[in-house]
Parts: C-alpha cells; structure tokens; sequence
C-alpha cells in the first residue's frame, strides 16, 4: 500500500511475535544444549530447525531495519537468560549486515533471502566466543591442574574450531532456509498464509 | 456520529468483495445491531469504522468513513484510537499486557498521558466495570469472561466516543453474557454510540435499538429494534439468523437406559494439588449425543481431557461394553476435535489426512467415510486453505477413520451463523449410532436440535 | 521454563530486586565466570559469584530452583576438580569438556533463570524505558515475551492433538515430525498475532506520543547492598593491574 519506509507499529508487533516463536524454539532446542558436549552441535540444529519461522518472518520485512531489530532482540534474549552480552553485539553486527544484503535484493530476492539468513545465523556465535577470547588469561590461572589438563582442554577448544563453528552456523542457516522455503511452498502457500 | 460513504472494499487477496458501495450514517449514542450471515460484511464495518481498514488489513478501497468529523480512511490508527474503542472475539488475543493492571493502563501509556492521570483512569474504568478485584493479577490466570471484562475496561479507560464491538460473546458463557450486558448498558447509559456485530441476538434485545442487516457486502434491511423484535423465529432463521428469543436448555430427557451405558468411574484430577475435577461415578448412554455443559471454567475442559487421556497422571478408567479403559486405550478410542481446528491437521493434502493414524490401509473405507461427510471433492485440497466448517469435517473424518469410538467436540459452534450452526448439528447427528458423541458448549440452540442427553457440570463435579 | 519468562507472579515473591540490579549481577556473572575477565587475582571472588544465583533464588522463595542449581553445579564442580585429574583418554576429553562447560555456563543460566522468573514484562519495559532504549526495541520485546506463553499454549495443544492422532516423537521421520509440529504451530500463532496486532492498534499502539509507563521500579537496600557486591570484582581486577 503505502511505501513509507519507517516501521510502524505493525511490524514492531510482527518482529516480536516472530522473535517468540524463534527463542521459544530455541529454547526447546536448546535444552538438548545441557549435554555440554552437544554445545557445538546447536550452531547445526538451531539454523536449519528456525529456518522454517525465519523464512516466513522474511515474507513480512519490506522495510529496512526488521531484520537488524530481530537479530538484535534474539541477542538480548540470549544475554538475559545467562549467555553473556556478546550476543547482542553480534546480533546488531550480523543482524545489520542480513538486513544489508535482503536490502540488496529489495527484500523480495529468494536468493538473497537465504543469503542473509546465513548472516543471520552467525550471531549464535556470540554464545561461544567467551569460550575463546583471553584463551591465554584462562589458562593462566589453571596451571596447577598440570600440562595434560591444559592441553586436553585446549583440543577442546582449539582456535580453528572458532571458524569452523561459524562456518557451520552460516551453512547450516542457508539449509534452514533452504528448507524454510520448501515447507512454505508446499504448506502456506496453498493455505494462504503467505 | 457515524458516516460510511459509499464504501466499497476487497481484501487483498479475496476473489470477492465483502462490501459493495455501502453508505450509513449512525447518530450520537446509538446502539446498532450488526446482523447477518458470517461474510455478509459486517465485520467489514466494524473494521471500518475503527479504522483498521485500510491501515491494517489491505485491499481495495473505495469511499470513505468519517467519525465525529474525523476520516478515520486517512487518519492514522493511533489518532482513531482516541474516538473509536474497539472490543473483538478472542478474549485470549487481545491483551498486550501480562499483568491486569497494566493492561488496562495500556491505551493510555499509548498516548503518552502523564502517570497520575492513568492511574486515576485506570481506577475509574475498574470501578465503573466493578472490576476492582481483578487488578494486579496474571492474565493468564483469568476465566475468558473475565477477560473480556478486562479488555472492555481497557478500551473504557482511553474514553473514546464510540465502542465497536466484533462478536464478543463468542467464547462467553450465559453468566458472563449478562455481565458484559451491564457493562455495555452502563455505557449506552453515558451516551456513548455504540455498535456490535453479533451472531447470537437474545442477549442484545434490550439493548440496541438499531438492526441493521447485512447480505451480501450491501444493508439489506436498516429497521428499529421495536420492528426488528416483530419478526417470528422462523422468519429470522429464513434469513439466516439466530434466534432473537432466549432459549432455555430444556433437560432433553435425562434418564439413562440401563443397557447401553459406559460408566466413567474416579473422574478426579487436580493440577498442583487444587482439585478441579470430582466425579466418582458417571453414566453416559453409549452411542447418543451428550451436551456437556457449565459455566466458564467448571472442570469441562479438564473432563474433556481426561477422557481422551490427554493427562498423564489420570488415574479414572471408562467401563465399556465390559471392558476397562485406563489413559492408555481411551487415548486410542477417543478423539477431541478442538475448538481451534487448525491444531489438529497437519498434512498437505485431504487425503493423506484423513490416512494418517489410520490402523490399516483400506482405500474403500477412505472413500466411504470422505463421501459421507460430504469431503470427496477437496481431497487434494490443503486442509488448511479450507473453510472453518470443511476443516471440521476433516477432522471428524480422520477420527472416524482412526477407529475412535468416542468423539468429544469442544466448542463447536463458537461464532457460527444460523446456517453453519444447523450444518453442524446435522453433522453431528449423523454420527448418532455409530459413536458416541459428546459437545462441550454454551450454545443453547445447538443443544436443542442434536442432544439428547445432557451433563451440566459445575465446580468440579455433576450437578 | 519458557512458561516462566517474565510470568513473575506479583503476590508472595520474597525480596523484590531492583531488576537493573539483577541485571548488572548478570553481566558480573557473564564476564567474570563465563568470560573469566580478570585472570587469578580475580578467581578466588568466582565461587561467590557462582553463589549468588542461589542466594538470590532462595531469597525469592524459589527453592526448587536453587536446589537443583546448587545440587548440578557442585557436581560438575567436583567432576571438574577431581574426577577429571583421575581419568585418561577419551573417558578425560569427554568429562572434561562437558564438566567444563557446564561450570563456566552454569552460573550465567541460572542468574538468566532468576531474572527472568522474578521480574514482572511490565517491569522490565520500565527498565528500558529508564535506560532509553528506543521504543523500536522496547516494543517487539515486550510483543516477545507476552507471546510466549501463547507460543507454549499453541505448542500443549497441537502436542495433545498428534497424541490423540497416535502420531509419536521419534521412529523413522524425524522431518515428518517436525514438519507436523512446525506448520500448526506457526499457523496458528501468526493467526493469533494478527489478532493481537489488530487490538494493540486500535488502542494507539505505534503513535507518535512518547509513551509513558506505570510500573514503579527503584532501588532499595538490598539493592545497594548487591551492587556492592557487584563492584568487588572490579575494585579487584584494577588493584591487580595497578600493583
């Protein structure tokens, strides 16, 4: 109808309500999580599962900024419940850039769409960067436990696997959407949803 | 107060238009009547007039609405807001605000009053609806009348001129009914223009003193209460409307014949240690229809779920034909269709449907059952993009299908027109013999044409 | 647990926190036990960091909660400190990571689990609002969490509905499960949206009007006392740098 291009009431509604739906999904996914060692394994799950919301959340954005808000909101959602505050700084980050490239493709290109879900995606990452950053500081005060100790925790997290989860997350993100896009053909369109 | 002029409007995505060049004018502290069959267009209006057509649901838009002076077509929704309260169906999704007391200070926080005028607002609204007992609580917590009440204060608070109203009763029980009728009259009797559309007519008889009804996307009559009330109850249904008299639940016949009888034994069920459900021994007549009925939150829903042996720590069992059900069979013989449909139908196509939970593969059984109630020409359809009716249908299909034995109906009739309504009656009477049937309603007049048993339950237990 | 974001119940809730104050333990928590900020001089002051979540719960009449805190956390403690040095291989990789983990995540969850199960939306939009955040925000986060137990509702519901159809978890279809449970789910909350969307606009939702907020939230005692506690850690990490 009209093409202004502040957001309005209505998306706001929008953007949270889509965002319940993600964190509550989330959430459930993440209580497979509290098996530590599946940790890891939830930069797979969580963006291919929430790919199938997202895309349908993609459907709503016209405007710019909904996407940024979203990402930005999963963040604060994310440091609320005990993740620490990187995530919200990666999800303005990454939020930001997935709304660039939507943007790109005047939030209508189904390829851009998956595209920018990927970005969107790696904001998970920020759950795992305290994992990583000030590595030597951690260690530094675990010398007692002996050199084994140190070394077995540092297979652990070893600093290739900081890419390789990213990676993960932005690959797994483009299949979510992939998937995203298959289950919105073959069910909301013909329900009229979309 | 009110002026439509020569509105016509399609939803974006509609094949038809839902109103074709209606003009209306509505004086200052009217009362109108909406009447007319679902998609007659009277919801249309009300939208109209609140505004949220065009802002919120788009389409194509011809003509405009003024209220109080204002063209609420080009206003902004947030100025409308000031003048035109709005009240809608679902109690549940209409709240914004978790707690009460916020809620009810929602509209007014909206516009940026200062605090000490919203909470002198937010108390008059509470006193003016008697409504004082309720603030501060969790809105989860309350009844669906309740929260209807909650919602009407909330519009009261902002004191807007006009109150419309989209089927409010729809999910309310008698008692609540008569409630939200004092609240509109406290209203009218402020002078406020108010206009409601409605399904059910009884409870508005003394209230409106304007019908106008709808057919068609055009008025097809505009009359005075006094005229409206003359029509006879069979002129009203020829219309498609729902009775303007109040009909009592006449105890259809009560006594239960001694042979064909299931015996609900230990229906007791508490969550978190409040008992809610206490039925030591029931009789039901096997393979009749049995209405099941209550005041807002008396057990029925937990009943329901207990016989279907939807909750796990049930300890109640069924005597059947002599045998005993405990949770484990009754899951498997007994269905729920809800009373939100689209809960329970997850695939892409009618057929596979109705086939999924389906013991055994028996196309000849598929095609009976499809062809019975009336399904065989959507099969490949999406359930889905079906009419709320249809997917009813569907669903009582896929239980059918399933083997249940026992089919409980949670609401079925909850805003549906005349038409629709006697639809499903039928429909329900014609799994008479084969399952037994049982309806948990509010809808008296649904009763009267299918039930012929009923259960009245209330706190908790059968009285 | 989703149930319980923000559904804080306004009756019988023990000590009322501040919740920026909540919120400045949390971030203590998440940068001195999850990101281990500070190195050793600061590492003695941790066990009283991980403490706290389970003071603060049992001063919330929260008792569940802080047994089961108190009771998982100790024993990933104990893997982490003892068991851990005894074992070998992949028995010690295994162990390790997941003992390791938890302990340093731990803390944070639980803190998360506290704030959000003691604080009222109401209250926390209040917080927004006092920190500035821009009503962009402030609006769909507070959509967010009133349309979380709406989202549990719908999921109970269409749960109950694949049970009675004899429809199970697991076996072979894992993506026809989740289809089954994703396409309901999301049609029906987009439904319900819509309808929230619908009443939240026609009570001037989005105006231009800065909007007010009635919910009272200030600092008392108990609050000064905590960011006492909060500040420690810092006054530590500085008077290690500096000496």
């Amino acid at each position: 109808m009209k093409n202004n291009q502040k957001l309005k009431g209505k998306d706001l509604i929008n953007i949270g309500i889509y965002a319940a739906i993600y964190c509550v999904l989330m959430t459930c996914i993440s209580m497979l999580g509290y098996i530590p060692i599946m940790m890891p394994m939830l930069t797979v799950i969580v963006p291919i599962i929430l790919g199938v919301p997202m895309m349908l959340f993609y459907t709503k954005v016209k405007k710019f900024g909904m996407i940024t808000i979203m990402a930005t909101i999963v963040g604060i959602y994310l440091c609320v419940t005990g993740m620490g505050f990187w995530p919200i700084l990666f999800g303005v980050v990454f939020g930001f850039l997935a709304d660039l490239i939507a943007k790109s493709g005047s939030y209508a290109s189904g390829k851009k769409s998956i595209l920018s879900y990927g970005t969107f995606c790696v904001l998970l990452f920020g759950n795992y960067l305290p994992l990583y950053i000030d590595r030597e500081g951690y260690f530094s005060t675990r010398q007692s436990f002996g050199a084994e100790y140190i070394n077995t925790l540092g297979n652990i997290m070893q600093p290739w696997t900081a890419p390789v989860l990213i990676i993960a997350a932005f690959v797994c993100g483009m299949l979510g959407a992939l998937l995203g896009k298959a289950l919105l053909k073959k069910h909301f369109v013909k329900a009229g949803i979309v | 107060m009110i002026e439509i002029k020569k509105v016509s409007f399609q939803h974006e995505n509609a094949e038809k238009p839902s109103l074709k060049n209606v003009s209306l004018t509505i004086a200052e502290g009217e009362c109108v009547l909406l009447c007319g069959e679902s998609g007659s267009g009277k919801t249309t209006v009300t939208r109209l007039i609140n505004g949220l057509i065009p802002h919120f649901y788009e389409g194509k838009m011809e003509g405009c609405a003024m209220v109080n002076g204002l063209n609420v077509t080009e206003a902004e929704l947030y100025d409308t807001a000031r003048i035109v309260g709005s009240v809608f169906q679902n109690p549940r999704s209409q709240f914004f605000c978790v707690d009460t007391t916020s809620e009810l200070a929602f509209g007014c926080e909206n516009m940026g009053m200062l605090e000490d005028e919203i909470l002198s607002r937010v108390d008059e609204a509470a006193r003016e609806l008697n409504i004082e007992k309720l603030l501060g609580r969790s809105i989860f917590e309350l009844s669906g009348g309740e929260k209807q009440k909650i919602s009407c204060a909330s519009v009261s608070a902002l004191r807007p001129e006009v109150m419309v109203l989209d089927e409010p009763t729809s999910n309310l029980d008698v008692h609540a009914i008569e409630e939200l009728k004092q609240t509109l009259l406290g209203w009218k009797a402020e002078g406020k223009t108010i206009v409601i559309a409605e399904h059910r007519l009884s409870w508005l008889r003394d209230l409106c003193d304007r019908v106008i009804c709808m057919k068609d996307g055009q008025v097809a009559f505009d009359l005075s209460m006094q005229a409206f009330a003359q029509y006879s109850t069979e002129q009203l249904h020829q219309m498609g409307l729902r009775s303007l008299r109040d009909e009592k639940i006449a105890p259809v016949q009560n006594s239960v014949p001694e042979t064909e009888t299931m015996q609900l034994q230990n229906f007791c069920f508490s969550y978190d240690g409040t008992p809610v459900l206490n039925i030591p021994h029931l009789s039901l007549p096997l393979d009749g229809i049995i209405a099941l009925v209550g005041p807002n939150g008396a057990g029925k829903s937990t009943f329901s779920r207990c016989l279907c042996g939807l909750e796990k720590k049930f300890k109640g069992q069924v005597k059947i034909n002599g045998q005993l059900w405990k949770n484990k069979q009754l899951l498997k013989n007994c269905y729920m269709v809800m009373q939100d449909v689209n809960h329970q139908l997850f695939c892409e196509t009618v057929a596979d449907e109705v086939q999924l939970g389906m013991r055994s593969e028996n196309s000849s059984d598929v095609e009976r059952v499809l062809e019975m109630l009336d399904l065989s020409h959507l099969r490949e359809r999406h359930p889905m993009s079906l009419s709320g009716g249809q997917k009813q249908r569907v669903a009582i299909a896929s239980a059918i299908l399933a083997g249940k034995e026992i089919l409980i109906f949670d609401e079925p009739t909850s805003g549906l027109d005349f038409r629709h309504m006697e639809q499903t009656a039928a429909l329900l009477s014609s799994l008479k013999g084969n399952q037994t049937v049982l309806i948990v309603t509010h809808d008296p007049e649904l009763i009267q044409r299918c039930c012929d048993h009923i259960v009245c339950i209330e706190n908790g237990t059968v009285i | 647990m989703a149930r319980g974001i923000l559904q804080a119940s306004i009756q019988n809730r023990g000590l009322v926190l501040d919740p920026r104050t909540k919120l400045v333990m949390l971030f203590d928590i998440a940068l001195f036990v999850l990101g281990s900020a500070g190195g050793g001089s600061v590492e003695p002051l941790v066990p009283i960091l991980c403490a706290m979540p389970a003071v603060l719960m049992l001063s919330a009449k929260k008792w569940k909660g802080a047994a089961t805190y108190l009771l998982v956390y100790l024993l990933s403690w104990l893997t982490y400190t003892q068991l851990v040095p005894l074992t070998k291989g992949a028995v010690n990789f295994i162990l390790l990571g997941c003992s390791g983990m938890l302990s340093r995540f731990l803390p944070g969850i639980a803190m998360g689990g506290y704030l959000v199960s003691t604080t009222t939306v109401s209250e926390f939009t209040a917080v927004m609002l006092r920190l500035h955040l821009s009503e962009k925000i402030i609006i769909p986060l507070s959509v967010m969490f009133r349309f979380f137990p709406t989202v549990m509702d719908e999921a109970a519901s269409i749960n109950a509905a694949m049970r009675m159809r004899g429809i199970y978890m697991g076996g072979k279809n894992v993506g026809k499960m989740l289809e089954y449970r994703l396409v309901p789910l999301m049609t029906c909350c987009v439904k319900i949206g819509e309808e929230l969307s619908a009443a939240a606009l026609t009570r001037g939702l989005g105006g231009e009007a800065k909007r007010t907020n009635i919910c009272k939230i200030g600092f008392h005692i108990q609050d000064y006392l905590l960011f006492v506690v909060c500040l420690i850690p810092y006054a530590v990490w500085i008077m290690g740098r500096v000496l």
